[in-house]
């Protein structure tokens, strides 16, 4: 299957996850790497910084209206909700908060869904609430492939196990088999 | 389930009814806007564009709510530094100093900023004009009163702006809040100070149909996290309209995640935080 496009939610404990993930990511690697996480209101600037250390890829926090870009990592910025327009670019919203979150990954997911069809990975990671389940759903609804994080791995279960009640989801992967998975598809 | 086909019914309703023209609106929120409208007014699209076209009211609250009002006082630190220490002093010297609020929603930003010239010593010489495509917004504007809890977590931006030197962290400077608002814990509300309130000057307008409506260029205009609800083409020709209305050498500040994209990028230098007009 030829993917256009990778995306990944995430909250509470997926930190680490995150960084392992990227961290065995090739500077070629052949998709762009859409990261929707949810991370602390005022926390603003030093987490590019904090998940660039272990990236052979670049991070970059898109500005509106951006393309997407093959080999590059995309973070959605603080305060935004970030959404993927046809066209394959970015577009950011400042409208208020989905499931407690901005950015909300169920919005991110749901236009990249909308965009990408089959062609999209959805990947869910550790999290604390809920966020991301109707999002992964619709990614498996247009025809994608999902994943979750093992539960029995994950820091805080929560979202993963939503996620597996929301839909019939492709993978439950360690966060080992997820890096080679993304790996198998370069 | 909202499709694309309601969006441009939606679309087409509204401009039949008034000059509100959102075609060029970025469309992945724009949708999501619609759908979340037709769940809170328990309508389906054409309930919606049926009542809008009988009653003005509906409509003005209808466009309230498919345009986005996030704002808050001092919102972004870092640019309110920007303008406190790289900006507003190379604006000092002027005589007159004409500053444009384009979408300016609810108005915190508006009195952040005169808060800022008055510390500065330069609120004499601001004309600060303020828009906003939403009567109901301008409205609130105004009367500058906010819900005090909800912006309780916005006092730190002030501390930060206001009372503190990133330049010198010994340094405090001793503004009471008093000073600019007065904070009323049981009503829950924070109000701005008369002098504030009678400073800026209120005009409706849309970004889309209108020109510069004031008689004058700017040595200053914010429009911050507005074009992000705009598709390229509607950006191209609002950052036009801001090049024609700024004088030479006068600044520009968008969102901190905008950027002028197309051809008239030319007309600007970039520096971190701000653009600004070329001199040719």
């Amino acid at each position: 299957m030829d993917y256009k496009a990778v995306i990944i939610g995430g909250s509470a404990g997926s930190f680490q996850v995150v960084t392992k993930i990227i961290a065995s990511l090739p500077s070629n690697y052949p998709l762009p790497v859409i990261l929707c996480l949810h991370r602390l209101k005022h926390v603003r600037s030093g987490f590019v910084e904090a998940l660039s250390i272990k990236s052979q890829m670049p991070i970059v926090e898109p500005n509106d209206k951006d393309a997407i870009k093959t080999g590059k990592i995309y973070l959605a910025p603080a305060n935004y909700h970030l959404y993927v327009e046809l066209g394959n670019k970015f577009s950011l919203s400042t409208e208020d908060s989905v499931n407690h979150s901005r950015p909300s990954i169920d919005l991110s997911f749901f236009s990249a869904a909308y965009n990408y069809k089959k062609k999209l990975v959805g990947i869910i990671l550790s999290g604390a609430n809920k966020d991301g389940a109707l999002g992964l759903k619709s990614v498996k609804d247009s025809g994608g492939l999902t994943i979750v994080q093992d539960p029995n791995e994950c820091q805080v279960p929560t979202m993963t196990l939503a996620s597996m009640n929301a839909t019939n989801v492709d993978h439950v992967f360690s966060t080992k088999r997820i890096v080679d998975f993304l790996l198998s598809l370069a | 389930m909202v499709t694309d086909e309601d969006v441009q019914r939606f679309i087409s309703a509204i401009k039949m009814v008034s000059t509100y023209n959102f075609t060029d609106y970025s469309e992945r929120s724009f949708k999501r806007r619609i759908e979340k409208l037709l769940v809170d007014n328990h309508m389906d699209i054409n309930q919606l564009s049926l009542k809008m076209s009988k009653d003005k009211d509906f409509l003005e609250k209808i466009v309230r709510d498919i345009t986005v009002n996030t704002t808050e006082l001092f919102r972004d630190p870092e640019m309110w530094i920007t303008l406190k220490y790289q900006i507003l002093p190379k604006l000092k010297k002027n005589k007159s100093i004409f500053i444009w609020h384009a979408g300016c929603s609810s108005g915190q930003e508006i009195y952040s900023m005169l808060i800022l010239l008055n510390e500065l010593g330069m609120l004499e010489q601001a004309k600060v004009f303020a828009t906003d495509i939403n009567s109901e917004m301008l409205e609130s504007s105004k009367k500058a009163t906010y819900k005090y809890r909800f912006n309780l977590g916005y006092l730190d931006n002030f501390d930060k702006v206001i009372r503190e030197n990133p330049y010198n962290f010994e340094e405090k400077i001793d503004v009471p809040y008093e000073k600019y608002f007065d904070i009323d814990k049981v009503k829950d509300t924070i109000t701005m100070k008369k002098f504030l309130r009678e400073k800026a000057v209120f005009r409706k307008h849309d970004l889309v149909n209108d020109g510069n409506i004031f008689y004058s260029k700017f040595d200053l205009i914010l429009c911050r996290n507005v074009i992000i609800y705009f598709n390229n083409k509607l950006q191209n020709h609002v950052i036009d309209l801001f090049s024609n209305s700024l004088y030479r050498d006068g600044f520009l500040i968008l969102g901190a995640h905008e950027s002028i994209l197309g051809p008239v990028a030319n007309s600007f230098d970039r520096t971190k935080g701000f653009y600004r007009k070329k001199q040719f």
